[in-house]
């Protein structure tokens, strides 16, 4: 009898993109909340253009994380944006798992190319300096520091942000 | 250590030696290419150097469709939309870049023109926003420092908009990168030091930071041994064709290991200081070498030490405990530099090289937003940037 080929039709990660979906909504709205009250976020931000959007996207077509300025605070977009102004790409859902669960950092997750930029590299830079800082608000320290090169300091002020995050900040997103 | 995952990637096919230009119309063919457009500077010309190069073209059947002679010393949009209307004009189909950084990084401008059939770099301008094809590009440098011949970036400027552009895709790599040491025969000595030292921060800082991988650190080691045994005497003695080949191979490493590994907090203070006080390039990286060193010890003291070797040679490194190796890595590496001054005046602080103390802060602020600050082993902050930029003021 002759052997059948046929092709192979690629499962579905659901578990792991239901998590990277999860965490994606979190980050989003620490960021909308975080960029109203951390002060070294909104100076980082400031010279951004009123408008500018970017986005976070699991590649080729997973969950992606939008983000728009607006009166100097960043807007979360949720995944309403198709493209951005700069866009950072996850290669693919384990990288975005790595990276959101936190188990890797983004420096290292630039340095394996596991998370790449499209767009305005200045901007990237400063968007993950803030990263780290909204990254230290949300996480215990001692996570955080196997993530960035340098902890932020948690200042009285981020750790009230912290339990406001975790209260009612994430829900509402102020 | 091998890093959990890399990547390295240098498709750039390396032409170097005695006659190297003379292989270029073959070459050229094997791509595909019937009409090459060649882009250089006054400079070059004036050396005799596109002489040389139009004479190897000679009985080879190949037309050479224009040459463009008038890149300026900084790269700009305006100049990439002229070159880009003779090659259309002409009907050319390849371009060859002959001259330094600002000359490869003009012919990459055009080169995004004319295949995406566009008249505005703008659109273009970041990370990954080339999507087709590029046309044939042949790089012959005439400087041995930027590696810019095995880059994927390239900056230009915006004169009327008053923006710096810079480009950042695999598809800017340049397809062969040639050496041939008649090219580098009529460089300066201070340039030479200068450009050397470039090379030099390429391989000292891919090697250090958090993107290195074996392979980048393979061309890094060779390419610093060589600058190390060659570059004293191509300061002193500019004729040498067997130093200035052994310079130009130095730097074209240097370009792979720094290309697929990053640079640091060296080029993210250079790139500011460039950009506010106009110092060149290379000077820059010689006055902040031995600082970012020091400012990243903490961090990477292994890797320092184990750059003594090429540094310094097998007997220093052997007689020199592994607990003092890096410190003695930035003392030879100091010496160097002093050497370098003695002979060509190659400035190794900030006050030597014209800047004034009040533009520190402003140099400080631009430093901790380059890119290139992202790949540093240590998070370097404005605070820790006007501290390294103060040690390297006098
Ligand atoms: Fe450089």
């Amino acid at each position: 009898m002759e052997v059948q080929y046929r092709p192979i039709v690629p499962g579905v990660k659901r578990l792991k993109l239901t998590v990277i979906q999860i965490v994606f909504l979190v980050l989003g709205r620490a960021f909308q909340c975080a960029s109203q009250h951390d002060e070294e976020i909104r100076k980082e931000i400031e010279p951004w253009p009123e408008g500018f959007t970017l986005m976070m996207k699991v590649m080729p077509d997973g969950p992606s994380m939008g983000l728009e300025k607006k009166d100097n605070m960043l807007l979360f977009r949720g995944s309403q944006l198709k493209s951005a102004n700069l866009e950072i790409y996850f290669r693919n859902v384990e990288s975005a798992f790595m990276i959101m669960t936190p188990q890797m950092g983004s420096p290292q997750a630039f340095a394996e190319k596991r998370m790449s930029i499209k767009g305005d590299l200045g901007i990237a830079t400063v968007f993950t300096r803030t990263l780290v800082i909204v990254m230290a608000t949300l996480y215990p320290e001692i996570i955080v520091k196997k993530l960035v090169k340098r902890v932020p300091p948690l200042t009285l002020k981020r750790a009230g942000l912290r339990v406001w995050l975790y209260t009612f900040g994430i829900l509402l997103g102020r | 250590m091998l890093p959990s995952y890399y990547e390295f990637h240098n498709p750039v096919k390396i032409m170097s030696g005695h006659k190297a230009l003379d292989n270029l119309p073959s070459e050229l063919e094997m791509l595909g290419a019937k009409c090459p457009m060649v882009i250089t500077d006054k400079g070059v010309a004036g050396a005799g150097l596109v002489k040389i190069f139009t004479q190897s073209f000679d009985s080879s059947g190949m037309t050479i469709g224009a040459i463009f002679d008038d890149v300026p010393p900084d790269s700009s949009s305006e100049v990439v939309e002229k070159i880009t209307a003779i090659f259309r004009k002409n009907g050319c189909d390849s371009l060859i870049a002959l001259g330094g950084g600002s000359v490869i990084d003009t012919a990459k401008g055009v080169n995004i023109l004319v295949t995406e059939n566009s008249d505005d770099l703008l659109q273009f301008s970041g990370a990954e926003m080339l999507k087709k094809k590029m046309k044939p590009l042949v790089v012959i440098p005439t400087t041995s420092g930027t590696g810019s011949e095995v880059t994927v970036v390239a900056v230009i400027s915006d004169i009327k908009r008053n923006l710096k552009m810079a480009f950042s895709s695999t598809r800017l790599l340049p397809d062969i990168a040639l050496l041939d040491p008649r090219m580098t025969l009529t460089l300066p000595p201070k340039m030479t030091a200068a450009t050397a030292m470039d090379a030099m921060s390429h391989a000292v800082e891919s090697f250090i930071n958090l993107q290195k991988n074996p392979m980048s650190d393979a061309y890094a080691l060779a390419a610093i041994e060589m600058i190390r045994k060659n570059v004293i005497n191509a300061v002193s003695d500019g004729n040498d064709a067997k130093v200035r080949l052994a310079m130009a191979n130095a730097s074209t490493m240097a370009g792979i290991a720094f290309s697929n590994s990053m640079v640091g907090v060296v080029h993210s203070l250079g790139h500011a200081a460039g950009g506010i006080c106009h110092i060149p390039h290379g000077v820059a990286m010689n006055i902040f070498l031995p600082f970012g060193l020091e400012y990243n010890m903490s961090k990477c003291r292994d890797n320092i030490g184990r750059l003594l070797l090429p540094m310094a040679g097998a007997d220093v490194y052997a007689r020199t405990p592994e607990s003092r190796r890096a410190e003695q890595m930035i003392h030879y590496l100091r010496e160097l530099r002093k050497a370098l001054n003695d002979l060509c005046g190659l400035p190794i602080n900030l006050k030597q090289a014209g800047v004034t103390e009040d533009k520190l802060p402003q140099i400080a602020k631009a430093a901790i937003n380059d890119p290139s600050i992202i790949m540093n082993p240590r998070e370097m902050d404005e605070n820790d940037a006007l501290e390294i930029l103060k040690k390297a003021f006098a």
